[in-house]
C-alpha cells in the first residue's frame, strides 16, 4: 500500500510543480513525476495481482467527517495496473506532445490530477471516497477537453456535453449508493457487502439499475453514449488515450462491483439488461466507426463497440453466475478483463498514432490524408500492430480476448433458461458481425491514411513523431504483442481478479501455459505455434518466389495496373470506401445527403458547379437527445419571463417563496 | 433577577424590536428610519443582555456588549453619513402606501405567529414563546426591501431581517457562540460598508438611487 499511496502523493506533487514551474522544464518534470507515479502504482498493483492479498489503508485526516479509505484488493489492482501502463505512455508522449494550450500550466496540472483520479477509483472503498475520487475525475477531464477552447467551437460543445452528462452518470450513481447504505447505515464497501441482504429485491433492483446508469454512460453504452464520440477526439490525444483506455473501462469496473461485489449477483434480468446494452453499443459503435471521417472519431466509436463487448462478457458472467454455471462465469469474466486490458493496450496507441498524425498534417480528416506510411514510418508500425490487435487477427491481443469471449458465450448455451440462451445466442451474432464491421473500420483507417497518394499537401509534407513520442507508441505495442503471442502469462492474474469480481473460487478453466488452452478441452491456441509456422510457411514461400521469379522486377505504382497515370483523385475515399455499407445500413445510420446543383445561365442542361455533402449524425443524438435538450430551452426561454431586472420583482419572488414555504411546513 | 420580572425585561425589549420594525415601516423619512434602526439595535441588546443575566453567561454578555456595538452604534452610524450626503432623504414613493403596509404587516404578523406555533411546541419556555415577534420582524423587514425605491431603505430593510435573525437566533439558542455572532456581526457592518460605496457611486453615476432605474442593465 506504500507504494500506491507514493504514487498518489506523486501525482498531487506533480500537479503543484505543473502550477509552479514555468518554459519548458514544466512538461518534462511534470512528465517524468507522472512516469515515476504510474511505475509506482504499477509495481503495487502488480504485487497484488500475484500475491492475491488486498492492501488497504484508512485515515481520518483527509476526508471531513468520513475519513478516507483505499483498499486494492485484486480486481482494483487489475484496473490500477491498466491505468498505470496507458499512463507511462501518456506522460512519456505528453512530454514531446505539450505545446500552448497542451503544456499550460491549468491542462498539465488538470494531467496529474487526472490521473491521480484514475488511480484513485479502483482504490475506493467507500462511498465517499468513491465519489470524491469519481468527481475529481469527472471535472479534470472535463476541463481537459477545454484544453483548445479558444479555437474550436467543437471543444467547447464537447465539453458541455460530457460536462452534463457525466455530472448526471454521477448523480445517478450516488443514488444507487444512497439506496444500499440504507440497511448498512455505514459507508465501507466491506459493511455495505455484509448487509447487502438486509435490502429487499426491490431496493436491491433500483440501486442496481441506478448505479448501472452512472457507470454505463462513463462505459458509453449505447444510448449513453452521445458524450463520448464529441469528447474524445477534442482532448489531446494523450487524455484521449487515458480517457479510452482507462476512464471508460472505470465505468466497467464500477459495474462489477456493485453489482456483482456488493449487491451479490442479483437478479438474472439485471446481466440480461447488461448484456443487451452490449449487443447494442458493440454494434451501433462498429457501425457508427466504419462510416466515421475523423480518425479520432472514428476511433471513439469504436471505444464504444470494444466497451459493448466487454458489456456482453460481464453480462454473460453476471447471467451464468446467476443461474449457477460458476466456471462459464468465471471463463466470460476473464475474457472480458482480458478485453478491457488488452483494449487499453491497442487503442491506447491508435489515440497516440492519431495524435501524431494530427499533430503532423494539421488534420484528423481521413479525406485529406494518405501516403502517410512512407512519410510516418514509426506511426505507421505502431499503427499497424495497434490495428491488427482491433480487428482481432491472430497473433495479437484483440484476437486472444475475443477467442476466449466467443467461448465464454458459446459455453454460456449450457444453460437452461431460455432467455439466457436467446441472450447468448445473439450476443455471439453481435460479436460476430462486430468484428466485420471493425475490420472494415479499420481496414479503411489505415489503407486511407497510410496508403495510396497524399490527399493534400499537409499530407504530403508530413513529418514523423518526435523520438519520445515514438518510444512512448512502441510502448504501448508491447500489450498489444505480449497478449497475443502469451495470453497466458497473464491469465493467472486474471483469475485472481475475477475471483474477486465474483466473489467465486472456482479453479481456473484454463490449463497454464503461454496459449490458451481451456480446461472442458473444447478448443486450444498456441499463438507462439501459429507464430512458428508462419514463419516457416512463409521464409518458404519467399524462397520459393525467389526460385520461380528469376527475371528483373519493373517498379510501378500500387493498383495502377502497371501505368502511372493515377492522381491522388482517382482513389477510394474515407467515405466512398464505406459508402456500400452506409447504402445497407441506410435505415439504421440515417446519413444526410445533399447535392447542390448550380447551372449555367445559358442553359439549364450544363453544371456550372455541383456541391455533394455526405454527414452521417448519431441517430440516437438526433431521435433522443435533441427533443430533451428543446424542451429545456422552450422552458428556460419562458422562465426568461419572470425576469425583467427589476430587483424589486427579484426580492418580492423571493419574498413570496419564503412565505409559501412557511405556510405550507407548518 | 427574579423570573416575573426577567419574564417582563424579555417581553418589553423583544416587543421594542418588532415595535421599532413597524415604525420603520411607518415612517417615510430615512432620518427618522435610522433612528429607529438604532433604537431596535439597543433593544436587541437588550434582550441579549436579559438572557445573559438570567442564565449567567459571560460569552451571552460579551455578544450584548458586541450588539450594542455594531448594531445600535456602528452600522446606524455608518448608515447616517449615507443620509446625510443625500439632500432628498425622504422616501419618495413606496411601491405600497404606508397604510396598505401597516396592514399587511399586520397579516405578516399573525402568519408569523401560525407558524412559529411547532417551534414553540418543541420546548415551551418564556424565550422561545418570543420567537414570533422575531419571525415578524425578519418578514416585515423583508416586506421593507421589497417594497422600497430608495437604496438606503433597502439597506434598513436588510438589517431589520438581520435584527431578526439575531432575535430569533438569541431566543431559541440563548446566543450561538461567540465566534459565530462575531462573525454575522461583521459580515453585516461589511455589507453596510460595500453598499454605502455602491450608493455613492451609484448617485455619482446616475444621480439618483432609485433603485428601478437599473432594470436597464440587464443583459
Amino acid at each position: 500500500m506504500d507504494l500506491a499511496l507514493l504514487s498518489l502523493v506523486l501525482c498531487i506533487v506533480g500537479a503543484l510543480l505543473a502550477l509552479s514551474l514555468n518554459g519548458s522544464v514544466r512538461v518534462v518534470v511534470t512528465g517524468i513525476v507522472g512516469i515515476a507515479a504510474c511505475l509506482g502504482a504499477l509495481a503495487a498493483a502488480l504485487r497484488v495481482l500475484i500475491d492475491g492479498n488486498s492492501v488497504s489503508f484508512h485515515s481520518t485526516l483527509l476526508l471531513p467527517l468520513s475519513g478516507i479509505d483505499l483498499t486494492l484488493d485484486p480486481l482494483g489492482a487489475l484496473f490500477v495496473a491498466v491505468t498505470s501502463i496507458v499512463g507511462i505512455a501518456s506522460c512519456l508522449y505528453y512530454i514531446g506532445y505539450a505545446r500552448d494550450e497542451s503544456g499550460s500550466r491549468l491542462s498539465l496540472s488538470m494531467f496529474m490530477l487526472f490521473l491521480l483520479s484514475l488511480l484513485l477509483v479502483p482504490m475506493a472503498s467507500s462511498v465517499m471516497t468513491w465519489m470524491f475520487a469519481w468527481e475529481i475525475m469527472a471535472l479534470s477531464s472535463m476541463l481537459l477537453i477545454t484544453t483548445e477552447h479558444r479555437h474550436s467551437q467543437a471543444a467547447r460543445r464537447a465539453a458541455l456535453w460530457y460536462g452534463v452528462m457525466t455530472q448526471l452518470g454521477a448523480g445517478s450513481i450516488l443514488l444507487g449508493f444512497l439506496i444500499m447504505t440504507l440497511p448498512a447505515h455505514a459507508q465501507t464497501f466491506t459493511l455495505l457487502e455484509q448487509h447487502a441482504g438486509g435490502l429487499t429485491s426491490l431496493e436491491r433492483s433500483a440501486a442496481f439499475i441506478f448505479s448501472l446508469i452512472g457507470f454505463a454512460s462513463k462505459a458509453g453504452a449505447v444510448p449513453l453514449h452521445v458524450w463520448l464520440p464529441k469528447a474524445h477526439p477534442e482532448a489531446p490525444s494523450p487524455i484521449s488515450a487515458l480517457m479510452s483506455g482507462s476512464m471508460v473501462a472505470l465505468g466497467i469496473y464500477g459495474i462489477i462491483r456493485v453489482g456483482l461485489t456488493l449487491l451479490g449477483g442479483g437478479s438474472l434480468w439485471w446481466w440480461l439488461v447488461v448484456t443487451s446494452l452490449g449487443v447494442a453499443s458493440a454494434l451501433f459503435g462498429a457501425l457508427h466507426a466504419t462510416t466515421s471521417t475523423d480518425i479520432k472519431r472514428l476511433l471513439a466509436y469504436s471505444t464504444i463497440d470494444v466497451m459493448g463487448l466487454v458489456l456482453l462478457g460481464v453480462g454473460a458472467a453476471g447471467a451464468m453466475a446467476a443461474t449457477h454455471h460458476h466456471e462459464v462465469a468465471h471463463l466470460a469474466m476473464v475474457a472480458s478483463l482480458l478485453l478491457i486490458v488488452a483494449h487499453s493496450g491497442f487503442k491506447g496507441c491508435l489515440f497516440l498514432a492519431a495524435g501524431a498524425i494530427e499533430r503532423s498534417t494539421g488534420t484528423r480528416n481521413l479525406d485529406q490524408l494518405g501516403g502517410l506510411l512512407s512519410r510516418m514510418r514509426v506511426t505507421a508500425i505502431v499503427f499497424v500492430v495497434a490495428t491488427l490487435s482491433v480487428m482481432a487477427v491472430p497473433l495479437f491481443s484483440g484476437f486472444s480476448s475475443e477467442w476466449l469471449l466467443f467461448e465464454g458465450l458459446l459455453g454460456g448455451f449450457i444453460s437452461h433458461n431460455s432467455a439466457t440462451s436467446i441472450a447468448m445466442l445473439v450476443s455471439v451474432t453481435a460479436l460476430a458481425l462486430t468484428g466485420g464491421l471493425t475490420a472494415i473500420a479499420f481496414v479503411k483507417a489505415f489503407g486511407i491514411a497510410f496508403l495510396g497518394q497524399p490527399r493534400s499537401s499537409n499530407a504530403e509534407h508530413a513529418r514523423d513523431a518526435s523520438p519520445t513520442m515514438g518510444v512512448a507508441m512502441f510502448f504501448l505495442c508491447i500489450p498489444s504483442i505480449v497478449l497475443g503471442l502469451a495470453p497466458g502469462s497473464v491469465i493467472p492474474l486474471l483469475n485472481r481478479a475475477s475471483d474477486v469480481g465474483l466473489r467465486l473460487h472456482v479453479a481456473s478453466p484454463l490449463r497454464p501455459g503461454a496459449g490458451l488452452d481451456l480446461l472442458s478441452s473444447r478448443g486450444s491456441i498456441e499463438p507462439l505455434l501459429i507464430l512458428a509456422v508462419g514463419v516457416i510457411a512463409s521464409l518458404g514461400l519467399w524462397g520459393l518466389l525467389r526460385l520461380v521469379a528469376r527475371g528483373g522486377v519493373r517498379r510501378a505504382a500500387a493498383w495502377s495496373s502497371g501505368r502511372d497515370v493515377l492522381t491522388p483523385r482517382m482513389q477510394y475515399t474515407a467515405t466512398s470506401f464505406a459508402e456500400p455499407l452506409q447504402r445497407v445500413f441506410v435505415d439504421v445510420l440515417r446519413p444526410d445527403n445533399d447535392l447542390d446543383v448550380t447551372h449555367e445561365s445559358e442553359s439549364r442542361y450544363y453544371e456550372q458547379h455541383l456541391a455533394f455533402l455526405n454527414r452521417v449524425d448519431d441517430t440516437i443524438e438526433n431521435s433522443i437527445y435533441q427533443p430533451v435538450i428543446k424542451l429545456v430551452r422552450r422552458a428556460g426561454t419562458a422562465a426568461l419571463r419572470l425576469q425583467n431586472g427589476s430587483i424589486h420583482r427579484y426580492l418580492a419572488l423571493g419574498f413570496i417563496a419564503l412565505l409559501v414555504v412557511l405556510v405550507v411546513l407548518t | 433577577m427574579n423570573s416575573s420580572s426577567y419574564i417582563a425585561a424579555l417581553e418589553i425589549s423583544g416587543g421594542a424590536v418588532l415595535v421599532f420594525a413597524l415604525l420603520t415601516l411607518w415612517r417615510r423619512d430615512v432620518k427618522a428610519n435610522v433612528r429607529m434602526l438604532r433604537l431596535q439595535g439597543v433593544s436587541l441588546a437588550c434582550v441579549a443582555g436579559v438572557l445573559a443575566l438570567h442564565q449567567h453567561d459571560l460569552g451571552l454578555a460579551v455578544t450584548a456588549v458586541l450588539v450594542l456595538s455594531v448594531k445600535g452604534f456602528v452600522a446606524p452610524e455608518l448608515l447616517h453619513r449615507v443620509v446625510r450626503r443625500d439632500p432628498r432623504s425622504r422616501e419618495t414613493a413606496p411601491l405600497v402606501n404606508v397604510p396598505a403596509s401597516l396592514v399587511t404587516a399586520a397579516a405578516l404578523i399573525v402568519i408569523s405567529y401560525a407558524v412559529s406555533t411547532k417551534i414553540i411546541a418543541l420546548a415551551p419556555s418564556p424565550p422561545t414563546r418570543l420567537v414570533p415577534i422575531g419571525v415578524a420582524t425578519i418578514l416585515v423587514g423583508y416586506f421593507m426591501l421589497v417594497t422600497r425605491r430608495r437604496a438606503v431603505s433597502q439597506i434598513i430593510g436588510l438589517l431589520l431581517v438581520d435584527n431578526g435573525i439575531a432575535l430569533v437566533t438569541f431566543l431559541l439558542t440563548a446566543g450561538v457562540p461567540l465566534i459565530v455572532e462575531l462573525g454575522a456581526s461583521l459580515d453585516v457592518l461589511l455589507v453596510v460598508v460595500v453598499l454605502q460605496v455602491l450608493l455613492a457611486n451609484m448617485r455619482e453615476r446616475l444621480g439618483t438611487t432609485d433603485l428601478d432605474q437599473l432594470r436597464e442593465l440587464r443583459d
